[in-house]
């Protein structure tokens, strides 16, 4: 927000990028915040701390960029700044441990022996969502941001403010834990090889 | 199509893994040519194959069971009483 280009915009301008660029999104908008603070109410007052934000910072937005980034940039930071700090989840994300994990590169041992498509086929419950939301909030957010977004690294990396090879490395891990718990699932159901 | 030139190779002559090929292709990163490339390639590397097949059906999954569903009804509403009160003020 900081580092744009301030535009003057008139009261009506003003109006018209909110009602027409930003109130669309909002159902994505209350996706992200639900899937980040696992609370609906939670994130009802997140969307709204956000859209309050955007209203108020609108001239630092230039029409014609991308309007669902330079939102979903201003909801990580709220919550970031407002809401992670009052919960009790620390980041817990080791990066040594990503670029190690990222470097061995035999694709074969990174297939989770007991997750197959038949079992992941059978997954028509809350399985999947579960086990998304049992991922660490910054692994969590990249597959939100890339799978159901469909965000590019360079737009993750600027929601994030993280360098690209840190999305890229950040998404491998987050897919890899993300099936490791979807195979303990599977196990659960009975899946066993 | 001509399989001589790989799509994946970087600028620097940087020849990527099957892991990041595959990466580029489930992050949705990939070009045209890339993603054409990468389905030659996967008919004739298993474990690109497998491991696709199994990273693709969890990105469908996801897609299909992973949103919260519609906003609150009232919430666009909220927003605007909200941003109306502080015009006002
Ligand atoms: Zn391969």
């Amino acid at each position: 927000m900081e580092d744009t280009q301030r535009i003057s915009y008139t009261e009506k301008e003003k109006n018209e990028v909110f009602t027409n660029e930003f109130l669309p999104l909002i159902h994505s908008m209350y996706n992200f915040g639900y899937r980040l603070t696992l609370d609906r109410d939670d994130a009802k007052d997140l969307v709204q701390d956000t859209y309050m934000k955007a209203y108020r910072f609108i001239e630092s937005f230039q029409t014609g960029t991308n309007a669902k980034a330079w939102l979903f940039r201003i909801l990580k930071n709220s919550f970031i700044n407002d809401y992670r700090k009052k919960s009790k989840e620390p980041s817990k994300v080791d990066y040594q441990e990503v670029e190690t994990y990222y470097n061995s590169e035999d694709v074969d041992r990174q297939i989770t022996p007991d997750l197959r498509v038949e079992s992941l086929k059978d997954m028509m419950g809350d399985e999947i969502s579960n086990a998304l939301n049992s991922l660490e909030v910054d692994f969590r957010t990249v597959i939100i941001l890339c799978d159901l977004e469909g965000f590019k690294y360079e737009e993750m990396a600027k929601i994030l403010d993280i360098p690209i090879g840190t999305v890229r490395s950040r998404l491998h891990r987050a897919r890899q834990l993300l099936k490791e718990k979807l195979s303990v699932y599977a196990k659960q159901m009975g899946y066993n090889n | 199509m001509s399989q001589q030139v790989n799509p994946f190779i970087q600028a620097d002559g940087t020849k990527p893994s099957c892991m990041q090929m595959l990466q580029i292709i489930l992050d949705e990163q990939a070009s045209a040519d890339q993603k054409e490339y990468f389905k030659f390639h996967m008919a004739k590397c298993l474990p690109c194959f497998k491991s696709y097949n199994i990273d693709a059906t969890i990105k469908e999954l996801l897609k299909s069971k992973c949103c919260a569903g519609e906003a609150p009804h009232d919430l666009i509403e909220v927003i605007k009483q909200k941003i109306n009160q502080q015009l006002s003020l």
